[in-house]
C-alpha cells in the first residue's frame, strides 16, 4: 500500500488541479466538441466548489483524519457525477456523432465508473464497509487515469493541438486506434481485479503503452503539419509533456520486465507531473488569455486598440515556470531510480520556484488590464 | 457598388487576435461581392471548425462591410469548402508562420 501522504499529494494534484483545470476547460470546449449548447452551464457553479471542497477533505483524510475520507469522497462523487450528467444530458442533443464525440462519450463513462470505485475505497479506508482496496485501486486508478484522463486528453488533442498549430491534413485514424486500445486495455484492468488472471493484466498493461504509442504517432503528424513552427511556451511545455510520456512508457515496460520498484514509481511520476500536467500548463498559456480577452476586450474592438492574444502572456514568468517545472521534474525523476532522498528535495525546490512562477503567471493573464497594452 | 477588391479592403481590419493577421491576408475570406442596391455578400471560412469565436469573426466581418457608405444588408456565407490551409494565406503570413 502507498503511503496515504503520497496519496493525499496525488489527490490534491490529480483532483485540484488536474481534474479541475479539465472541466473548467470543458465548460468552455463542450459546446466546441459537441457543436450544441450545454444542458445547465450553470451546474459548473455547484461542480467547483464541491469538487474545492470534497478534494480538500479527501486530501486531510489522508494526511490525518481518515473518518473525512468517506465525506470527501462523496463530495468528490456529487460533483463528478452532477459534471458526467450534465455531459450526458449534453450529448443526448447531438445528432450525429464524430470521433471526438465518440471519445469524451467514453471517457465520461470510464469516469463514472471510476468514481463509484474510489467511493467504495474511500468507505472502506474510513471502516465503513469491509472490500479489499489494493483490489480496487488497480481498478479505479486505470478507469480515472487511462479511462477518462487519457481518452479526454486524446480527444481534446486533436481539436486544440491543430487549432493552435494550424495544422491540416493529417489522418484521424490513429486517435480511433489509440482509443480502442486504450478502451480495451481499461477494461481488461478491470476484469483482472475481479479475476486475479496475472496474464490479462499484463496483457492491459502492454495495451495501454501501446495505445500511448499510437497516439504518440498521431501527434507527431500533427506537429509535422502544422503551419505555425514557433516554438512559444505552448509549444515548450507540450514538447516537454510529450517526451515524458515517452519516457515514462519505456521506464514502465522496464518495470514489467525487471521488477525493480523505483521504475514504475518513475513512470507514475512522469506520467502526472510530466505529462498530464505540462500538457494542462501549455494550454492554459493559450486558453486563459483567450478567456479574459473574450471577455474583457471583445467588446473593444473596432472602438479602441486591443491586445494580441500573445501580448497577455508573462513572458519572463511563462519562461521561469518551464524552466524550473522541467528541471524539477527531471531531478525527481532521477532521485526516485536512485532512491535518493537529497535529489528529492533539491527537485522539489525547483518546483515550488516553477509552481510560484506559474501562479504569477496565471495573475498576470487573468488580471490583463487594457492599459497593460 | 463596390467591387471585390473593395470589400477586401474593408475587411482587412478584421485581425484574428491569435495568430495577429488580418483575415484577409490569412486567405480566409474566398469572395465577396456588392449590388447596385448595396447589399454585399461574403464568402469566408475559418482556420478550424473548433473555432471558439465563430460567431464573433463573423458579426466583425459583418461590421467591416457595413462601416461602407450605403451598404443596406451584409450577407456571410461561411464555408468549409475548400478547407482553410496555410496555403491559401499571402507569401509574408506564411514566412511569419514558418518563422523563416
Amino acid at each position: 500500500m502507498l503511503d496515504t501522504k503520497v496519496l493525499g499529494l496525488a489527490h490534491l494534484f490529480l483532483l485540484g488541479f488536474i481534474m479541475m483545470t479539465i472541466f473548467g476547460a470543458m465548460a468552455q470546449l463542450v459546446p466546441v466538441i459537441l457543436e450544441v449548447g450545454h444542458f445547465g452551464i450553470e451546474l459548473f457553479y455547484a461542480i467547483w466548489p464541491l469538487l474545492g471542497i470534497g478534494t480538500l477533505l479527501m486530501v486531510l483524510g489522508f494526511l490525518n483524519f481518515p473518518q473525512l475520507l468517506p465525506y470527501g469522497g462523496v463530495v468528490v462523487l456529487i460533483a463528478m457525477m452532477i459534471f458526467v450528467m450534465e455531459f450526458f444530458l449534453t450529448i443526448k442533443k447531438v445528432k450525429k456523432y464524430n470521433l471526438v464525440m465518440n471519445s469524451v462519450l467514453i471517457s465520461n463513462t470510464f469516469l463514472f465508473f471510476g468514481v463509484i470505485f474510489g467511493l467504495v475505497m474511500s468507505l472502506s479506508y474510513a471502516g465503513s464497509i469491509d472490500v479489499d482496496i489494493n483490489v480496487l485501486l488497480r481498478s479505479h486508478v486505470f478507469l480515472v487515469i487511462g479511462g477518462y484522463i487519457i481518452i479526454t486528453l486524446m480527444g481534446l488533442s486533436v481539436v486544440l493541438l491543430p487549432m493552435f498549430g494550424l495544422s491540416h491534413g493529417f489522418s484521424m485514424k490513429p486517435l480511433k486506434i489509440a482509443m480502442i486500445i486504450m478502451s480495451i486495455a481499461v477494461i481488461l484492468v478491470i476484469v483482472s481485479t475481479f479475476t486475479h488472471i496475472k496474464i490479462i493484466e499484463y496483457i492491459a498493461y502492454i495495451l495501454a503503452s501501446s495505445s500511448l504509442f499510437v497516439y504518440f504517432y498521431l501527434i507527431q503528424t500533427i506537429y509535422k503539419t502544422r503551419a505555425r513552427k514557433e516554438i512559444d511556451i505552448y509549444a515548450k511545455n507540450l514538447i516537454f509533456a510529450y517526451v515524458s510520456m515517452i519516457v515514462s512508457l519505456l521506464l514502465g515496460l522496464s518495470y514489467l520486465l525487471i521488477s525493480y520498484e523505483p521504475l514504475l514509481l518513475a513512470a507514475a511520476w512522469l506520467m502526472f507531473f510530466g505529462f498530464f500536467s505540462f500538457s494542462i500548463t501549455g494550454h492554459i498559456y493559450k486558453i486563459v488569455p483567450f478567456l479574459v480577452w473574450f471577455e474583457r476586450f471583445s467588446p473593444l474592438v473596432g472602438k479602441q486598440k486591443v491586445p494580441m492574444l500573445s501580448d497577455m502572456l508573462p513572458k519572463k514568468s511563462s519562461s521561469a515556470q518551464f524552466l524550473f517545472a522541467s528541471i524539477g521534474i527531471v531531478v525527481i525523476t532521477f532521485a526516485i531510480l536512485f532512491q535518493n532522498e537529497v535529489l528529492i528535495k533539491a527537485g522539489a525546490s525547483f518546483l515550488v520556484v516553477g509552481a510560484l512562477a506559474f501562479l504569477r503567471s496565471m495573475l498576470y493573464m487573468i488580471n490583463f488590464k487594457p492599459e497593460d497594452i | 457598388m463596390y467591387n471585390k477588391e473593395e470589400l477586401f479592403l474593408a475587411i482587412s481590419t478584421v485581425i484574428d487576435p491569435e495568430v495577429g493577421f488580418n483575415l484577409v491576408e490569412m486567405g480566409l475570406i474566398y469572395d465577396a461581392s456588392c449590388d447596385a442596391e448595396g447589399n454585399a455578400y461574403v464568402k469566408m471560412t475559418l482556420s478550424t471548425k473548433a473555432c471558439p469565436m465563430h460567431q464573433l469573426i463573423q458579426q466583425w466581418v459583418k461590421e467591416s462591410v457595413e462601416k461602407m457608405a450605403n451598404i443596406k444588408e451584409v450577407i456571410i456565407d461561411l464555408v468549409w469548402e475548400p478547407a482553410w490551409n496555410a496555403s491559401m494565406a499571402d507569401e509574408h503570413v506564411k514566412k511569419v508562420l514558418s518563422g523563416s
